[in-house]
């Protein structure tokens, strides 16, 4: 499966970047993440809870980071196995200056899935997948501005001076939240393929509640089962 | 005789207990103290296992055992092969190479079972199973056929230099010479790709050892309960009268269920004798997907050679059939194909060079059909091309061709799957095909209608097509029939049932002998303890080896009553009928004896038996055919396509079958429209989708899309019958017709419908994707 | 293991009083807890409807349900619409038309019918179609099951 996209940053590269190899970031951001340990220099080791549809369950892998051109791109490798199947992917990501105090990010990369995941979950995977980097990537985007209204106002280069910087304070999405922002994410996409621009927002609405309701019902039998 | 059941349309003596929850299927079964088996199964295609470590699975509270291929032992062995390569071939190239219970040292396909888990409840087994760290080393997969064969492919067996698994070439005259002579050589290629059989009920098994009477009793799904007793048995020490197999109801069988010696079968019989308690394992939906037997894939080079008159000089195909990891059905599948690939027409030449390959995919065994809809495909195909380029009508160039009425026996030479050679028993193709040809109006619609449909923008297509199907094999089948002394009649045969109505059109036939009401005899299909000689239900031989069994046994037993009526009432035997349960002398009713009554009679309670007969109104006969009887068909269809969202709605579809003598043509019927709804499944609605890592992408009923009653029309059956002069009843099987010509049909009727735009189908299953990209293609050619 | 939860559920007018895992699906509840094995499991996933029966009235799929979700509540399998001395129309009209086959998927199709004729007494042809393509058939191709439908509504009418 090809996943490639785009993502805008609000903040200067220097500091996407280094935020980007900050595990403790990292974990939070992508919910489900139980741990993610620095194992080496470029390596990180962790547990994450993965949800697609009906199959749900903790993977457990590795992140690699190679390549590296600072602050410009690296090649993100990830490998994990867990109850649910397995996965692993790579992909170059790359961080471009848009000159105006914002970062574009693009990434394109591959990704393979096996097992129980890849039988049952076809249809919401690529969608899931989608939906998961960009709830991800906007957590990190709402990290980012903490940490630079943290540091205070001041001009950097490129930037406008900004004038009355909000405390933007900075609170992990619960796992409910989360699954809520896939479902509407999910829906939106299978709206937008299948139906005219006229109906969506209507058809978006019911099948919001439709794939809530699939998912929720597995989402409650998975999570009885675990206990 | 009066009263004649035989050939009548009797509703079912068994449906009142299946409408009602009342009919035991094997997860029905209940036994104190059972334990429930869940597996661990493989995520890899193909990996190399390091390591297993189950101690966590273990220590889980209601978890009674975890086993892997190391605690088995000595049990642990390679399933025995089924079918072994055809003897009277020369030059065959084979590799055996049959499936293991659970892996050892690789994985070959996805879902090959790793570890088995027995608990308290099958809640606790699945839990558990998350528990076991298993370390697979993937391996790359192979998964297309062509590019397993090339020279550094990853081999699915270690052993072996390739994955070839075996090799075999069928010749008939000469096509080399017969080439030379035609007027025209049309090549193509063809590919078929694999499917499920799909039953509603998956597998299931309950093994249980009782200890202290040393007896063993097997619940399963299965649809040959003799092999399955007599192999686990010998798999375990066990003398075969201390096995029972009990193939209860059957929730569909359709193939899958023939293949035997399971990994799941093995395990739970070993697991039982080793635990001494009863235990179930019911497959799930997904199980079912990755680890019951599939069908189907084949890609073919082909070519027929025609003279300008449309007269097949000669045919020849060079293709590859897929096996998946192992191949324990032998080559059964692959020569079904070569014997259908001449289907119902006169060839004189035929070349077949036939490759099976490994791949990591599931273990292939007959799905209905098996073998057979890919050779139908080909020649219809083939023919269809042909009538195209040389501007003949479809239905004349199938008429040019047929093998007439007179030419049987007709001995292609050729072997078929029963190692013998192949030959057609009787038919008369054309009387079928014009059957149909009449039926769905075939003139008028291609004259007035279709012209008509089209000027307004339609794309109505409308396709024919002609088979053979070879059905009936051996090796035999066998039945006991007694009569009881409260006048009912019990029989009891060795084949399983999985909804064929054997209850009632077997009833049919030992009413007819015996003058009782078919509601009055009880059969019992499937319980090695009622029976236990024979084979199994496939090949749709039902109706012909076990019904002429069950005719011989119930004749047999006609016979003795004659002789022992005779007696009783001082009459000759030609004096007197049966009829209504007794037996009396013609023409003076109050000279009779009941059926009941005279069984009674027939075991003395003082005095002795004769030597040389036996006592009791009972008789056990077997049938065994020298080769298999011949049926036919022909199917016609109307179908409309929207060319924009590849949606096809069939308007009207027309079947005409031959199957010999009928037992019960509501059942013929029913058997009929189940076998086409298979055979549109195939066509357009479902494919097994593997990708490049042998991953199986739709492994669920929500992605594999087994056709509604909104995508089956209505079916119209007409009946044709040319009695096979191989057994005395005169039947034909009829279990697969329905799905062998229906891809081929589908083709031709979507090229029809898109004439305008001239595409080729020469692919099965089709799909809204596939016709989307041929259409595109198609029309950047214009 | 978590507590057991108890739950009464009224399964074909009978009371039935029980304590239960909240995970335990309702189609193994019926099954094996009860032992109404008429319900069967084709997929576990919704999709075959195998395991169709009546939840107060509206059929449902037993086994995407848990059966604590029952407690409380009317449930009619198919071993409440009739018994093999005494079927329903419905039942008697699937074995008048021959739809029945392997028998599996039987039940499923029944216990969703009987809502759709109650409220439909004179169905077309296609609207049986329709309100039964949500039950799969592996074995009888739906016609005959269609034929039995038509045959049962005119069962019911007089």
């Amino acid at each position: 499966m090809e996943l490639a996209g785009e993502y805008v940053f609000d903040g200067p590269r220097e500091d996407v970047w280094e935020m980007m190899r900050d595990p403790a970031v990292l974990a939070t951001a992508l919910p489900g993440t139980q741990s993610l340990d620095q194992v080496d220099e470029n390596e990180y080791a962790g547990k994450m809870h993965v949800r697609v549809g009906p199959v749900a369950g903790v993977f457990s892998g590795r992140v690699l980071i190679s390549d590296e051109v600072p602050p410009e791109s690296y090649v993100l490798s990830v490998e994990g196995r867990g109850g649910p199947g397995f996965g692993k992917g790579s992909g170059r990501v790359q961080l471009i200056d848009r000159g105006d105090g914002k970062t574009l990010m693009k990434y394109e990369g591959e990704l393979q899935i096996g097992g129980k995941l890849a039988s049952v979950g076809q249809r919401l995977i690529e969608s899931v997948s989608k939906s998961l980097l960009r709830q991800g990537l906007e957590s990190l985007n709402q990290a980012l501005q903490t940490r630079l209204a943290g540091e205070g106002e001041g001009v950097v280069e490129g930037r406008e001076v900004e004038e009355e910087v909000e405390e933007i304070p900075y609170r992990p999405p619960s796992e409910a939240q989360f699954a809520t922002a896939v479902v509407k994410d999910v829906a939106a996409d299978i709206a937008a393929q299948v139906f005219s621009p006229e109906n969506q927002a209507a058809w978006v609405a019911i099948l919001v509640a439709v794939v809530a309701m699939a998912v929720g019902f597995w989402f409650g039998r998975k999570s009885a089962e675990r206990r | 005789m009066t009263k004649k059941w035989v050939g009548q349309r009797l509703t079912r003596t068994e449906d009142p207990r299946l409408l009602t929850g009342q009919a035991l299927f094997v997860d029905d079964v209940e036994i104190p103290g059972m334990l429930h088996a869940a597996f661990l199964r493989s995520d890899y295609a193909h990996a190399r296992l390091q390591s297993i470590d189950v101690s966590a699975a273990r220590e889980r509270p209601g978890v009674v055992a975890v086993y892997t291929a190391e605690d088995m032992g000595d049990a642990w062995q390679h399933g025995p092969p089924l079918v072994i390569p055809p003897p009277t071939v020369e030059d065959v190239v084979f590799h055996t190479r049959t499936q293991v219970p659970l892996v050892k040292d690789k994985v070959r396909y996805l879902g090959e079972p790793l570890a088995m888990v027995l608990a308290e409840s099958r809640y606790i087994a699945e839990d558990a199973v998350e528990d076991i760290f298993v370390d697979l080393e993937p391996l790359e997969a192979v998964v297309d056929l062509e590019a397993a064969l090339e020279p550094g492919a990853p081999l699915v067996h270690d052993d072996l230099d390739s994955n070839l698994a075996a090799h075999l070439v069928q010749d008939k005259g000469d096509y080399a010479a017969a080439r030379e002579k035609a007027d025209l050589v049309i090549q193509r290629r063809i590919v078929i790709d694999r499917c499920v059989a799909g039953a509603m009920e998956n597998r299931g098994i309950v093994a249980s050892w009782d200890k202290k009477a040393q007896h063993l009793t097997i619940w399963d799904t299965t649809q040959a309960p003799i092999p399955v007793r007599n192999g686990l048995a010998g798999m375990f020490g066990l003398a075969s009268n201390q096995v029972r197999v009990i193939a209860p109801f059957v929730g569909g069988g359709f193939g899958p269920k023939i293949m035997m010696f399971y990994a799941e079968e093995v395990l739970l019989t070993w697991a039982t004798l080793k635990l001494g308690r009863p235990i179930k394992w019911i497959e799930d939906r997904r199980e079912n997907f990755l680890a019951t037997t599939q069908e189907r894939g084949q890609v073919h080079d082909a070519e027929i050679a025609i003279t300008r008159n449309g007269r097949i000089l000669g045919v020849s195909h060079t293709f590859l059939h897929d096996t998946g990891a192992y191949d324990p059905y032998g080559l059964t599948i692959p020569l079904n194909t070569q014997s259908h690939a001449m289907s119902a027409y006169d060839v004189p030449n035929y070349h077949s060079d036939l490759k099976v390959v490994f791949t990591n995919k599931m273990i292939t065994t007959p799905v209905r059909g098996a073998g057979r809809p890919q050779g139908i495909f080909l020649m219809e195909r083939l023919l269809d091309v042909a009538a195209k380029e040389l501007g003949m009508d479809r239905i004349e160039i199938r008429k040019r061709n047929f093998i007439p009425p007179e030419a049987f026996p007709y001995n292609h030479k050729i072997i078929d799957q029963a190692f013998a050679e192949l030959v057609l028993d009787s038919g008369n193709y054309l009387a079928t095909l014009e059957k149909a040809v009449d039926m769905i109006g075939y003139e008028e619609f291609i004259k007035e209608e279709q012209p008509r449909l089209r000027a307004e923008g339609r794309h109505v297509g409308i396709g024919i097509v002609s088979f053979i199907e070879t059905t009936g094999v051996g090796p035999y089948e066998g039945a006991r029939v007694t009569v009881e002394t409260d006048g009912r009649v019990s029989v009891a045969t060795g084949v399983g049932t999985q909804g064929q109505a054997h209850f009632t059109s077997f009833a049919q036939i030992v009413a007819d002998q015996l003058g009782v009401s078919p509601r009055d005899v009880r059969m019992v299909t499937g319980d090695t303890a009622e029976f236990h000689w024979g084979t199994g239900t496939f090949a749709s031989r039902g109706s012909v080896v076990a019904a002429n069994a069950i005719h011989a046994a119930a004749k047999s037993v006609r016979a003795k009553i004659l002789k022992l009526a005779s007696k009783v009432l001082e009459t000759p035997e030609e004096e007197l009928e049966l009829e209504d349960g007794v037996v009396r002398v013609a023409d003076v009713p109050r000279q009779s004896i009941s059926l009941g009554e005279l069984a009674a009679l027939a075991n003395p309670l003082r005095g002795a038996v004769e030597p040389g007969t036996e006592p009791g109104l009972e008789s056990t006969d077997y049938f065994g055919p020298q080769y298999g009887a011949t049926a036919n068909g022909a199917h016609a269809m109307i179908l409309e396509v929207d060319p924009e969202t590849m949606m096809v709605d069939i308007k009207r579809y027309v079947a005409v079958e031959d199957c010999g003598t009928m037992l019960n043509p509501l059942v013929v019927e029913g058997q009929v429209h189940g076998g086409i709804a298979l055979g549109i499944g195939n066509s357009y609605y479902e494919q097994l989708v593997y990708d490049e890592n042998g991953q199986l992408l739709n492994a669920s009923l929500a992605d594999y899309l087994i056709p509604t009653a909104w995508e089956i029309p209505r079916i119209e059956v007409g009946h044709e019958e040319t009695r096979s002069p191989l057994n005395p009843i005169g039947s034909k099987g009829v279990g697969e017709a329905g799905t062998i010509p229906v891809p081929a049909l589908f083709a031709q009727a979507l090229e029809d419908a898109l004439a305008d735009y001239g595409v080729e189908v020469l692919e099965a299953p089709m799909s809204p994707n596939k016709l989307f990209e041929l259409l595109q293609a198609a029309e950047h050619k214009t | 293991m978590s507590d057991l939860i108890n739950v009464t559920v009224t399964v074909n007018g009978t009371q039935y009083a029980r304590a239960v895992e909240p995970r335990l699906l309702l189609s193994d509840f019926l099954r094996h807890d009860l032992g109404l094995t008429g319900t069967h499991v084709g997929c576990e996933h919704g999709v075959c409807g195998a395991c169709t029966v009546l939840f107060d009235g509206e059929p449902v799929r037993s086994c995407l349900m848990f059966a604590v979700q029952a407690d409380g509540h009317k449930v009619l399998t198919v071993e409440g619409l009739g018994t093999m001395d005494n079927m329903h129309p419905l039942q008697e009209a699937f074995q008048e038309a021959h739809a029945v086959q392997c028998g599996f998927c039987t039940p499923g199709f029944l216990m969703s019918l009987l809502p759709f004729l109650e409220e439909n007494p004179n169905p077309t042809e296609e609207e049986i179609r329709e309100a039964i393509s949500g039950n799969l058939c592996r074995c009888t191709g739906y016609q005959h099951i269609v034929d039995a439908v038509k045959l049962a509504a005119e069962k019911m009418r007089t």
